[in-house]
């Protein structure tokens, strides 16, 4: 029993697109471009070359926040989207009708359909892969080449992410909506 | 290409059965898809990792040439995840999105898979499957279609020098360049003229050696024309960004593009194309007007002070003069200068690793070194490093004399003397030689000699270097193409013969170590058994040299005067020989098949056994990682980080602060280059300057995170991420032209044209067109990689520098055109 978060040192990322494809690997993720369970968001520079404005330019790791008050949880209606012992949001396939209103109540796009199943899929923190082998770190962790992210229980004050949450500042995304994401971003 | 196997087939025949049969693994979706699998691009394969049993073997990676330590989880046989491995310094518990795609490499569908010789005319790409006796037979004595090794040397009077060898980098290169060694001939060529060559020997000979830079610690850093954040190289990739954007590192990227290391910057600074060097005239300017620079460190550690500073005062290379040039601010030039010596000597001016840009590319290393000297920032923590490396034990290779075999094919059409280069292609022939001037040479019959067959390993001549037309004519008129690969390859649609090596998870390779501020040794073992046909390098030789080295020995003792000779001394007295045991005694020195004889398993062992012991041996079987004391040294600190040594043990320092040239001196004034042509101080001159003519576009190629240059052009997890390179044009431009985003464009130069998507962005200057290099092959057995994207070698012209001979990346015009 824990309570699963993570802490993105966000301005280590370069867009090496590393954790997504150990992510793939690590959890069988169907192929294709649109097919991915974590991300890098990048927007275009602004400003005219040569004098671009460099801070528009960063990179945003993503992936499913495991709100604690997750909209995806409240609207299915087949309860196939749950919390699991580890307030870890989970989809169980078996129960997913696909009516995909998880996916229009997500505010991080999160979610995506996966054609072999035809139920829709997300971040998982690896639960039924490492952390089913008693490993502590999530794939996408693990491999990043400048540690950007951090995994643990948020509810064991000696973990590191406990550690880094209080001793550096950080901000949620979309923090206004009230959906209390797990995910959270170092400046 | 003719395969003898479907796709499908082989999926069926060797991955899926051999797991669909162990059902305890959850793989279900290894045969992904909607059982399309013959459709092109249709077919999936990704295999999630299991919970049950697994084994876990360490290796290297080999999906660039970084060699990162991963360790394979292996499940019933197939190899379901590839992780990093911690314990290595180098690589620092990371892979990046190519090591983890390197399962993809394993079980591409359409990897070589079988020995294969053609049956259709040169470059058709018809090919017929044979055994892996009959594909040696036919290097041997050839076949209807192409004449084999024996006819060329015979007819050639045994001049071994009348075959090409060529490699691309990467652990097993070692092992093929022993085969190059023993069968006597002096044409080698490899990477570096492609590559590194001018950075490398500029760093060489001006402070005697390749430094590593320690971004760990340093505080301010100079990138320029290198973008370590999409050029991966490690530990400079993990170092480089955790302390950027104010955390204690300031980053300044000197960058044509705005770049993903621009956009990790505190500052970028565009720079006209092949500028470079003016700008490190000019910082080198303030610095000395200034008096900026360490005083002590040049009184006592430079050579030609004197000189290069009236050189750099007389010209007057100030900022102003370079704004001119470079485009970049004077403002900008005075800061970054004393901001650089302000934090000497932990600030680097990053030496960076890529190919050769502008002409005077070796020249812009020099003066590099030259102002990374002036900050005494040589040999010390933060600045640049030599570090250490730890000894290994030899294994023996063979290297016999053949008197018939002539020197390096160069042409000597200039007279060597005072002032002039020692040929008509470059002033200094390396070791790895000038790919570009070599194939132009034998293309306009200007060879000493004929060289008519070539060997050619884990190198595709057809996608990396510049004008692939000329590339092309090459292979084809080459009379005999053994070509060993793991991919069915632009060049490889070339070959004769064709040897299919397992990929870098099937084997195990040379061990190697890896010199640095915290040196180890580490070791490619191999994760599971090669699949197919396909062999290990070191099986490739064995059975080759086996079927070759007698029959062509007796090629040699029909020309060679020098073994004729010592097998007519039969010696007298006790000494005396029968002729049968004379002939033995002297074949001995050319018995090709003696690297050949042990396993690589058994040469790591010896070679490791014999410096640190049957432990290491141990360690490096298990962990993949060695060096001294690491069961003490190597600690867990954080759930991302890891020490390997203690901070006292760390090889910082290791020749007292001084450069490792002969003199122990920071070179400015090499008068020996003069005497061959070259500028023996780093100098402006005109004909450097930036232009393009009206209507005209400067083209320029580089990297990104997600793609090795062709070699993993294939890799279907790797297109997802970047399914095709783009044409990089500048917004504004784009605009006046009509131009929208993914329009199709033509790009053409005087070297030839490719089609590509068009991606309008401010990233670019107006004057310049970029795309990243490594798309667009024309193999049709490559499913995904088939005419994906442009090539940039298709339109790159095979322009050199003049001091080795480097291929100039960026010194082409071209023009576009929407079609």
């Amino acid at each position: 029993m824990a309570r699963y978060g993570m802490a993105l040192d966000y301005k280590n990322c370069i867009n090496c697109k590393a954790c997504e494809v150990a992510c793939k690997e690590e959890n069988g993720v169907e192929l294709g471009a649109e097919k991915h369970r974590i991300w890098v968001g990048a927007n275009d520079v602004k400003g005219e070359w040569p004098l671009l404005d460099i801070a528009s330019a960063a990179f945003l790791p993503s992936q499913c926040q495991h709100c604690e008050d997750a909209p995806c949880q409240e609207v299915c209606p087949t309860n196939a989207t749950y919390y699991d012992e580890n307030h870890v949001v989970r989809v169980d396939s078996d129960k997913c009708i696909l009516c995909s209103y998880c996916m229009n109540a997500c505010p991080y796009d999160a979610r995506y359909v996966d054609d072999r199943t035809m139920t829709v899929d997300k971040c998982t923190f690896c639960s039924d892969t490492r952390l089913a082998r008693g490993e502590t770190t999530t794939a996408c962790q693990a491999t990043c080449p400048t540690k950007v992210r951090t995994f643990g229980d948020l509810d064991d004050p000696n973990s590191e992410i406990s550690e880094l949450l209080r001793t550096r500042e950080h901000f949620s995304l979309k923090a206004h909506l009230g959906t209390n994401p797990k995910l959270f971003y170092l400046t | 290409m003719q395969v003898e196997v479907s796709r499908r087939k082989f999926l069926q025949g060797s991955v899926a059965l051999s797991i669909i049969g162990g059902s305890s693994v959850g793989v279900t979706n290894l045969l992904a898809g909607h059982g399309e699998h013959e459709a092109k691009g249709e077919l999936t394969v990704t295999t999630k990792t299991g919970t049950g049993e697994a084994k876990e073997i360490a290796t290297l990676c080999e999906m660039c040439v970084n060699k990162c330590a991963a360790v394979a989880r292996v499940e019933n046989g197939v190899v379901t995840k590839l992780n990093p491995n911690p314990l290595f310094p180098k690589s620092k518990n990371m892979l990046c999105p190519r090591g983890n795609a390197g399962i993809q490499a394993l079980y591409d569908p359409d990897r070589l898979k079988f020995p294969m010789i053609r049956v259709g005319e040169k470059g058709e790409g018809k090919f017929k499957r044979v055994s892996w006796e009959e594909a040696y037979d036919a290097i041997l004595n050839g076949t209807d279609k192409f004449p084999g090794m024996g006819k060329i040397l015979e007819e050639e009077k045994d001049n071994r020098s009348s075959f090409l060898f060529c490699a691309g980098e990467g652990m097993a290169e070692h092992t093929f360049k022993t085969f190059f060694s023993a069968f006597g001939s002096s044409n080698w060529l490899n990477h570096a003229s492609l590559c590194l060559q001018t950075v490398v020997s500029g760093y060489g000979v001006t402070l005697g050696g390749y430094t590593a830079a320690d971004l760990e610690n340093a505080e301010y850093i100079i990138m320029a024309g290198a973008n370590r954040a999409e050029a991966i190289v490690t530990p400079d990739t993990m170092d480089g960004f955790k302390r950027t954007k104010g955390r204690g590192a300031k980053l300044i990227c000197i960058d044509p593009r705005f770049t993903n290391t621009a956009a990790k910057a505190d500052k970028w600074l565009a720079i006209n194309p092949g500028t470079d060097l003016a700008f490190v005239l000019a910082l080198t300017y303030v610095v000395l007007t200034e008096e900026l620079y360490n005083k002590k460190y040049v009184a006592e550690n430079f050579n030609g002070f004197d000189e290069y500073k009236k050189s750099v005062l007389d010209n007057k290379y100030t900022p102003e003069w370079a704004e001119k040039i470079t485009g970049i601010r004077a403002k900008d030039i005075y800061q970054i200068a004393r901001d650089f010596m302000a934090h000497a000597p932990k600030a680097v001016y990053y030496p960076g690793r890529r190919s050769t840009f502008a002409n005077n590319d070796f020249q812009l290393r020099r003066a590099m070194a030259i102002f990374q000297g002036l900050s005494g920032g040589i040999d010390t923590k933060g600045g640049l490093v030599f570090g250490k490396k730890l000894k290994l034990g030899k294994h023996e290779g063979l290297e016999p004399i053949y008197a018939r075999a002539e020197a390096r094919a160069v042409d000597k059409t200039k007279i060597p003397k005072k002032g002039h280069a020692g040929y008509s292609d470059c002033a200094v022939v390396s070791g790895g030689g000038s790919w570009i001037a070599w194939r132009n040479r034998f293309l306009e019959g200007r060879m000493p000699y004929k060289v008519r067959g070539m060997f050619c390993y884990k190198h595709n001549p057809m996608m990396n270097m510049p004008n692939t037309e000329k590339t092309a004519q090459m292979l084809k008129k080459m009379e005999l193409v053994v070509t060993i690969d793991t991919m069915p390859s632009d060049t490889v649609m070339y070959a004769d013969v064709v040897l299919p090596e397992c990929t870098y998870l099937e084997r195990t390779d040379p061990v190697k170590t890896f010199g640095g501020i915290e040196p180890s040794i580490a070791q490619r073992n191999k994760v599971v058994d090669p699949m197919f046909e396909t062999k290990p390098v070191m099986d490739i030789m064995r059975g080759l040299t086996e079927k070759i080295s007698k029959p062509i020995f007796e090629i040699t003792k029909k020309y060679d005067e020098d073994v004729q000779e010592e097998l007519a001394n039969l010696g007298d007295g006790e000494d005396k020989k029968t002729p049968a045991q004379k002939e033995e005694e002297v074949y001995a020195e050319f018995d090709l098949t003696k690297p050949f004889e042990h396993s690589q398993e058994e040469v790591n062992e010896h070679m490791v056994k014999s410096v640190y012991g049957e432990e290491a041996v141990k360690a490096l079987k298990e962990h993949g990682v060695f060096y001294p004391n690491m069961d003490k040294f190597f600690k867990q600190i954080s759930v991302n980080e890891h020490q390997y040594y203690p901070e006292k043990e760390k090889a910082y320092s290791v020749n007292g602060g001084k450069p490792k040239t002969h003199s122990q001196k920071v070179e400015c004034n090499l008068p020996n280059l003069a005497k061959k042509g070259v500028d023996p101080m780093p100098i402006w001159k005109d004909e450097y300057n930036f232009s393009v003519p009206e209507g005209k576009f400067r083209m320029l190629t580089g990297r990104h995170a997600q793609f090795t240059q062709s070699g993993t052009s294939n890799n279907a997890m790797l297109r997802d991420l970047i399914y095709e390179n783009y044409a990089w044009i500048n917004r504004r431009v784009a605009e006046e032209k009509g131009i929208k985003f993914g329009d199709t464009l033509e790009i053409s130069s005087r070297t030839g044209k490719t089609i590509i998507k068009a991606y309008p962005t401010e990233k670019v200057g107006p004057q310049t067109i970029f795309f990243v290099h490594g798309f667009g092959e024309e193999s049709e057995a490559l499913t995904w990689a088939y005419k994906n994207g442009g090539n940039d070698n298709a339109v790159i012209e095979d322009v050199t520098e003049p001091v080795y001979g480097a291929a100039s990346m960026h010194e082409t015009n071209v023009e576009i055109r929407r079609v």
